[in-house]
């Protein structure tokens, strides 16, 4: 499956355009990881434990849009975006959604734009 | 005697723990950033756009594919004690510029450093947001801290000659 945040893909055409494809999940903090971040925090510098909570929430939002894709047996999905909104003190949301197409690829692929 | 020494423990331990913040907290930025000055030839001849457009792009062994990177960065407490105190003046809070932009290197620099590993040699759309993990970051009272997310799309140009 291909992945892009741009509207086209070199090298492919959009074929057959299938919607809008999402993703989102919810996490909270927990609170070893608040306390970490806390102690963390008095010095500055990253808090990687919440980078960490960022990586997985953006991994599973993302897998959660890719079967939805691979649902409506899309090639590629195209157009990505993020966008996340906090729902209350401590959770937050991460939201993924693109459009879901079937490219083809374009013969003579060598410079196009 | 007992009671000044309490005194003294109530009055010195924030000051001690904001001279420990001050200085601890200089010496890692300090640090983070000969870190990035070092890292950034490594991926110093990267193609970056952030127009929508893939430029020049030619097609490669693989497909072009997004990339995407995150970082929380911490600002430390003398830094958010000195935040505050600015605020009531207003103006420029460089402290907190300082941070915001040390979080922005490091989520670029790790969007680079993916898309070099995965072989391609130009990213573009870059989008940079910053996001509300705690939740409410303009009521909450603690110290700040910053998280800052980057998506783009990694694809192939012609090498440079």
């Amino acid at each position: 499956m291909i992945v892009v945040n741009t509207e086209s893909i070199p090298g492919y055409q959009v074929t057959h355009c299938l919607g809008i494809v999402q993703g989102n999940v919810v996490r909270a903090k927990h609170i070893g990881r608040d306390i970490a971040a806390s102690l963390k925090n008095i010095v500055g510098g990253e808090l990687r434990g919440y980078t960490e909570l960022l990586t997985d929430a953006r991994r599973t939002a993302m897998e959660r849009m890719l079967a939805q894709a691979r649902e409506l047996q899309a090639d590629a999905v195209v157009n990505v975006r993020f966008s996340t909104s906090a729902i209350t003190q401590g959770a937050a949301e991460l939201y993924v959604y693109g459009t879901a197409v079937k490219v083809e690829p374009v013969i003579q692929a060598t410079r196009v734009s | 005697m007992s009671e000044s020494f309490f005194g003294l423990f109530v009055v010195g331990f924030p000051v001690l723990l904001l001279l420990f913040a001050w200085g601890v907290g200089a010496w890692m930025a300090t640090r983070h950033e000969a870190d990035l000055a070092e890292r950034e030839p490594t991926v110093a001849h990267l193609q970056v756009h952030n127009t929508g457009r893939l430029e020049d792009a030619v097609a490669g062994p693989n497909p072009p594919a997004m990339v995407a990177s995150e970082v929380t960065l911490g600002v430390d407490h003398f830094r958010g004690f000195l935040g505050q105190w600015k605020n009531l003046f207003g103006g420029q809070v460089r402290s907190y510029q300082m941070v915001l932009d040390r979080a922005r290197r490091e989520v670029m620099m790790r969007l680079l450093e993916q898309a070099h590993s995965l072989g391609y040699n130009a990213v573009a759309n870059v989008r940079i947001d910053f996001v509300d993990i705690s939740g409410s970051a303009l009521t909450r009272r603690k110290a700040a801290d910053v998280s800052v997310l980057a998506t783009a799309t990694a694809y192939y140009v012609p090498p440079k000659t």
